[in-house]
């Protein structure tokens, strides 16, 4: 009679293992053990999210620093809330609501700082959609490299003067690729206004890149 | 037919992830429509640039800044329970300041009750009457504040002691001693009402203090402006005829 004498002898240990590993360092599971007091936990999810979370911000912002600020003050908004956190939503969407929210006050914080806008002549009276200053450029272009660089440059700052309703969801689609169901939850709307606010941002978007298509 | 087609297949393709296959009917039109075909090489090249953005990294020092955030946000939190305390001993010294205030305002008003009940409850004085001679001690310069036809027993003139004059106000007042006359309707309707004002009897008569114990009697003699006659049968201002 055959008797087994290890666990690793019934078969499906490996799987076993594997399944602890992955509950292990889930981003739930570092954030249980953040709230117990585990700082390597909280340091792992950190270095998880923290280029996702500072590049989102600033193509929200254009503003490095400030970006760097505000994906810092995102983090320390999850470990101050991490005793209240829910698990009926993703990690990932978690955060990036606070981040979009953050980024989004700033935004309109920097709205209000400005005085006088010159851009306030070029927008419509009949209660159109407000447009930024940045008409299309229509030099002809030269170097193959220069031109890749002056386009990046050019569609950051086109995304930069999208109203900020359409440049969330552009960026959390277009430059880091989520689904509308996840853009749906991290902007906490419907997947169709998420569609339609793609589609038109897209649309904003070609009308001022048109030298580069 | 075409156009609504158009729309159609242009909203399929921009929700599709880049890459990712369309729908035979896309690729049917496609086929057919320049203008669509055109949008869609325009909206992949334009997705491709935007997705060629990537991802900025953090900066090195990004973990130590939050970590020296965190520590810092930790040890200030004594000094928010601290802040918190102090405001709070604010809001107690508030509110037995204003529990004090209430406290004082409440006395001072009343004391003003009791003065205005002494003001509306006058020392009742028996009418002399005519045969009778006034006390002794009220007879003192009756000659000179006395006007015509004031008899000497509405006129109340005291000097008063260093004790009175801790205690009283500035101002005190020497009362008729008869009661206003209350008029109402129960008179039957055609007797005539008039205001009993007895004119030779009733003067109008204060006595003040200037705060040195120095008091000094003003008497306003009667003035008659005739009867009046309350008007039987309602007001006399209303409409006559209805509208």
């Amino acid at each position: 009679m055959n008797t087994l004498t290890t666990i690793d002898e019934l078969g499906f240990a490996p799987a076993l293992q594997q399944d602890v590993l992955e509950d292990t360092t889930s981003d739930h599971a570092l954030l249980e053990a953040t709230r117990s007091g585990d700082q390597d936990a909280f340091a792992e999810l950190v270095s998880r999210y923290r280029n996702q979370i500072t590049s989102y911000i600033y193509r929200m912002t254009n503003d490095y620093d400030g970006a760097v600020d505000l994906a810092q003050e995102t983090f320390v908004r999850v470990y101050r809330a991490a005793d209240r956190y829910q698990r009926s939503y993703a990690f990932s969407t978690y955060i990036y609501r606070i981040a979009t929210n953050l980024a989004i006050s700033e935004l309109r914080k920097r709205k209000r700082r400005k005085l006088v806008s010159l851009t306030g002549f070029f927008q419509p009276t009949d209660g159109g959609e407000a447009k930024e200053l940045n008409p299309p450029d229509l030099r002809p272009l030269q170097d193959l490299e220069l031109v890749d660089t002056e386009r990046r440059n050019a569609v950051q700052r086109a995304i930069g003067t999208l109203p900020e309703k359409y440049r969330a969801p552009l960026i959390l689609r277009d430059v880091d690729g989520r689904s509308y169901d996840e853009i749906a939850k991290i902007l906490e709307t419907s997947e169709g206004t998420v569609k339609s606010r793609i589609s038109r941002a897209r649309g904003f978007l070609r009308e001022k890149m048109r030298a580069y298509l | 037919m075409r156009k609504t087609n158009c729309k159609q297949i242009r909203r399929e393709l921009d929700e599709l992830m880049l890459g990712e296959a369309w729908s035979a009917i896309a690729t049917e039109h496609l086929r057919e429509c320049a203008e669509c075909r055109e949008f869609h090489v325009q909206q992949t090249k334009l997705r491709k640039i935007v997705g060629s953005l990537g991802t900025v990294e953090a900066p090195a020092d990004f973990d130590f800044r939050l970590r020296a955030r965190l520590a810092k946000d930790a040890s200030s939190a004594p000094a928010i329970y601290w802040r918190l305390m102090r405001s709070g001993l604010v809001v107690a010294a508030t509110v037995i300041i204003v529990a004090l205030g209430v406290v004082v305002v409440r006395d001072a008003m009343r004391q003003g009750e009791n003065i205005g009940e002494v003001a509306r409850k006058p020392e009742v004085h028996q009418p002399l009457k005519p045969d009778e001679a006034p006390p002794v001690g009220r007879q003192e310069k009756q000659s000179d504040d006395v006007v015509a036809g004031v008899t000497p027993a509405t006129i109340r003139k005291v000097r008063p002691t260093q004790a009175d004059y801790k205690k009283r106000p500035l101002s005190s007042f020497a009362i008729s001693s008869t009661g206003a006359s209350v008029l109402n309707g129960t008179k039957p309707a055609g007797m005539s009402t008039a205001f009993p004002i007895d004119s030779s009897v009733q003067p109008f008569t204060v006595s003040l203090e200037d705060g040195r114990g120095n008091a000094k009697t003003i008497s306003v003699p009667t003035v008659s402006f005739g009867s009046q006659r309350i008007v039987q049968g309602g007001n006399q201002f209303a409409p006559k005829r209805d509208w």
